[in-house]
């Protein structure tokens, strides 16, 4: 009996082992096509990118400094809401989008309404980047937009000079 | 003749949502919208189908005593398989229903129809079961969907029907899909009723 089971398992192991290391390249690929797609994104102007430091990227246009895309992860209500941020080298956002989140569907799930995200544009360190003040926060969903606030004001800090 | 009625038992007679109310879990987080819907629909028909004919093949083999640990190593196998297959064609598809292909494991319509058919059934009946209950699980899951996010969000498969400011958001919060459920079963009752 004992036989037939690891039989099972063995087979099984065999099929996974395959599956996995012919579908590996792959999904590897899709996150960077992904990742460079968002880039490209936030920083429309740069046409290469090259890492700078740990969650910052120095997006070029040609030989000409572009911008930084920073991402950062902020706590959001319900877990991490990823952010990528793109700052122009005047140090103002140029765009931001939320790479994953996993917050209420239909309240704080809304921050990735291009409404609420536009907010953020050509803002600045200087600028408060609180709700309330300079921010208009998504109804019922205060802690997400207080969240992706604390996001934005973080990825600008990062590439403070 | 036969074989057809294996396929029709699962769409409504015994459909595995709204009648035996079985793998309730899934049906409850990913019916949301409607291409979640369907996307886990697909996922469960391809575990569901191949696991029924993996195990029915080899009823003979498996002995009696250890048959739940060796469903669940195929069942599970199956789901790792469609996991890493979804991660690769279909990203954005496997991002938005997260851990609940993973979870495919553990929804009792997979082991339910292993147990009570396909190891005492023969190969070609034991698939087509596979295919109705598949059937009708994505019946109840893409229906369920549509009415939520129709409700919920004013759009069907993402094309915006109407603007969200008139739609009721609780439709996408986890008691819509109490409600919504509870309504179609109430329905299907009410209907079945009538022709008896």
């Amino acid at each position: 009996m004992g036989l037939v089971l690891a039989l099972f398992c063995l087979v099984s192991a065999g099929l996974l082992a395959w599956v996995y290391v012919f579908t590996k390249g792959i999904i590897a690929e899709q996150a960077r096509i992904k990742f460079e797609t968002s880039l490209k994104e936030v920083l429309p102007q740069a046409s290469a990118f090259t890492m700078e430091a740990e969650s910052i990227y120095r997006g070029m246009d040609g030989e000409r400094l572009a911008g930084y895309a920073v991402s950062v992860a902020p706590r959001g209500y319900s877990g991490k809401i990823a952010i990528l941020a793109g700052v122009s080298v005047e140090g103002k956002i140029i765009k931001i989008k939320i790479l994953e989140q996993t917050e209420t569907a239909g309240l704080g799930a809304n921050v990735i309404k291009p409404e609420f995200l536009r907010q953020f544009v050509e803002k600045k360190i200087s600028d408060p980047i609180e709700p309330k003040k300079d921010i208009q926060a998504i109804t019922g969903a205060t802690i997400s937009s207080r969240a992706v606030c604390r996001g934005v004001k973080e990825a600008l800090e990062k590439i403070k000079p | 003749m036969s074989l057809l009625k294996e396929l029709n038992r699962g769409i409504i007679a015994e459909n595995p949502v709204l009648r035996l109310m079985i793998g309730l879990c899934p049906v409850l987080a990913v019916s949301n919208n409607a291409v979640n819907a369907l996307g886990m629909s697909f996922a469960v028909a391809f575990v569901l189908i191949l696991s029924n004919l993996v195990v029915s093949l080899l009823r003979k083999v498996i002995p009696d005593e250890i048959r739940i640990p060796i469903f669940i190593i195929i069942i599970s196998t199956f789901v790792t398989i469609s996991d890493y297959i979804m991660k690769a064609y279909f990203p954005a598809l496997s991002a938005s229903l997260g851990v609940f292909v993973p979870l495919i494991v553990v929804n009792c319509i997979i082991l339910g129809r292993a147990e009570a058919f396909a190891y005492k059934n023969p190969v070609l009946s034991s698939v087509m079961d596979g295919i109705g209950m598949s059937l009708g699980f994505a019946l109840a899951l893409v229906s369920i969907g549509v009415i939520r996010e129709l409700l919920g969000a004013g759009s069907v498969f993402g094309f915006q029907l109407f603007s969200q400011a008139y739609a009721a958001t609780i439709m996408i919060l986890p008691p819509g899909a109490f409600i919504t459920i509870g309504i179609l079963m109430a329905a299907l009752n009410k209907m079945e009723n009538k022709v008896l």
